[in-house]
């Protein structure tokens, strides 16, 4: 457990070290609060969409946070750094799973400053919903990072993750509720609103505006079903990562 | 001449070396325009649905603004390569003028934001409509100036940053500052109405009508749905804009790279 917590401690001090990154996310978050989500919040009849914004704004961050974890494995198969983990004494499945929690943990530290400016402008209603809806973000980093973490080793290819991500970045983010609710994705396209229906995203951004009591366009009635979506995500992911971390980890082949 | 062109050629082929990059961008400005503005559709105002009609139309011209914007910017984490790695000092040594080296850097990257613009600007006159043949003209000219504009902007800040980190805090700073304080997102009157109710500064105000994004955007839809009605002085600020940015960078680069 104590190789572990090396693992996490590293990849998080690593994400720190990234500061054009750290600063370049923040200016977005910001920026998206005083331009995007003030204006549009005049344009759009949903009540109160400014607060709805917000909140999934904040989850849009933390995914993109979280995905990063996968660019620091390939900027570590560039430098030959892969070498010197896999001679460390440390177990493969340990090195994956210190790197999946600590993928998760810096986006959360990370983004956990934004959250307060985030909680700042919506406010908290409950705070026994607020926790649940945090534990629920934290898996839900893990989850992203493990995801990010099984693309990078299933693909290999710097170019193609590349891509790969930003594709699934825009399709994840516009898929979801994290910028407009889950009625009105269905009414402007059925299968837009499917597939949002069975984003993690959709359910991370539902469940923190739950916590923090933003609940005029909640697309679920009981908040346990997203979480057990996110749980679910959490647990596939971690284990597909962990499986194939093992398997190709080995024999280079990096591009 | 041929020397720039030359130029041209170098910066061309390292473009589209980035062919997953710019597939990348196209995605997502694809999934803006497809799902993002059909979405966005839906939710309108009254007030604001009697202004724009349809918000996916209203959102197209903004974002071949947009796709300009960020393939033009390129040229200058290229240029911010070159300081960083030295290369600068062989681009100094090649036959020809330093005045020659800085406009073709400064074209090539408007030319390059041309290119990657064009299936966007088609998709754009294809969904919301054609243009007159001398409206065709307007449009193009102006974002080519606008092209040339931003690719200087970019090459200014690439020769004033010295380490990536500092490249990439100033280029997000400068991107969202244009893009969201602009009319690509929404209508200018909705700024308008922010900054005369207080809840917006009225310097930002005035810095998002003069914002050479707006105008282009705003050139765009006048062609295309009426509405803004079309104003010279759209024109001229893009104008004024791309002309101080690309002398200002050319000098700029110069200067620079020398003491580099």
């Amino acid at each position: 457990m104590r190789k572990v917590f090396l693992v996490v401690e590293r990849d998080v001090r690593l994400f720190f070290q990234y500061k054009a990154m750290v600063i370049m996310r923040a200016i977005w978050f910001v920026s998206q609060i005083a331009f995007f989500g003030l204006i549009a919040s005049r344009m759009v009849v949903i009540a109160d969409y400014f607060r709805y914004y917000v909140g999934g704004l904040a989850t849009m961050t933390l995914y993109s946070a979280a995905v990063f974890i996968g660019f620091d494995i390939y900027e570590e198969a560039e430098h030959g750094v892969f070498e010197y983990l896999l001679s460390l004494p440390v177990t493969r499945r340990e090195l994956v799973l210190g790197r999946s929690i600590g993928g998760g943990l810096r986006a959360f530290i990370y983004v956990g400053a934004l959250i307060c400016i985030s909680l700042y402008v919506i406010g908290v209603a409950n705070p026994l919903n607020f926790i649940l809806a945090l534990f629920s973000l934290f898996l839900f980093a893990f989850g992203v990072s493990g995801m990010s973490i099984t693309l990078a080793v299933a693909i290999k290819s710097s170019d193609r993750f590349d891509i790969l991500m930003g594709v699934l970045d825009a399709l994840m983010v516009r898929l979801s509720t994290a910028m407009y609710p889950l009625n009105i994705v269905k009414e402007a396209n059925p299968f837009y609103g499917w597939i949002a229906n069975f984003n993690p995203l959709t359910y991370a951004s539902d469940l923190f505006r739950w916590g923090a009591g933003v609940e005029a366009v909640l697309t679920f009635e009981n908040p346990l079903l997203p979480l057990l979506g996110i749980v679910l995500f959490f647990a596939f992911f971690t284990f597909v990562g962990i499986v194939l971390y093992d398997k190709r980890i080995e024999g280079g082949g990096w591009q | 001449m041929r020397q720039i062109i030359n130029l041209l050629e170098h910066d061309f082929r390292n473009f589209f070396r980035y062919k997953w990059w710019l597939a990348g961008l196209i995605s997502m400005n694809l999934a803006d325009l497809f799902i993002m503005a059909i979405v966005y559709n839906r939710m309108l105002t009254p007030e604001i649905t009697q202004q724009i009609k349809s918000y996916f139309n209203f959102f197209a011209p903004g974002l071949t603004v947009t796709g300009l914007f960020a393939s033009a910017f390129m040229i200058g984490r290229e240029v911010n390569m070159e300081r960083r790695r030295e290369i600068h000092q062989y681009m100094l040594s090649l036959p020809m003028s330093r005045w020659e080296l800085a406009i073709g850097r400064v074209l090539s990257g408007g030319l390059r934001g041309m290119v990657y613009m064009s299936p966007l600007l088609a998709t754009c006159f294809i969904l919301v409509g054609f243009p007159s043949p001398a409206q065709f003209s307007i449009i193009l000219l102006v974002l080519f100036f606008l092209a040339m504009g931003i690719s200087g902007l970019s090459i200014a800040i690439a020769v004033s940053t010295s380490s990536l980190d500092k490249f990439i805090t100033a280029r997000g700073l400068v991107y969202y500052l244009l893009f969201f304080c602009s009319s690509v997102f929404y209508p200018f009157s909705l700024i308008q109405q922010l900054g005369q109710e207080g809840r917006f500064p009225m310097a930002l105000v005035t810095f998002a009508r003069i914002n050479p994004l707006s105008n282009a955007s705003d050139i765009i839809r006048s062609f295309l749905l009426g509405n803004p009605p079309f104003s010279l002085d759209m024109v001229v600020s893009v104008l004024v804009f791309s002309a101080l940015f690309t002398f200002s960078a050319a000098f700029a680069y110069i200067k620079l790279i020398e003491r580099a």
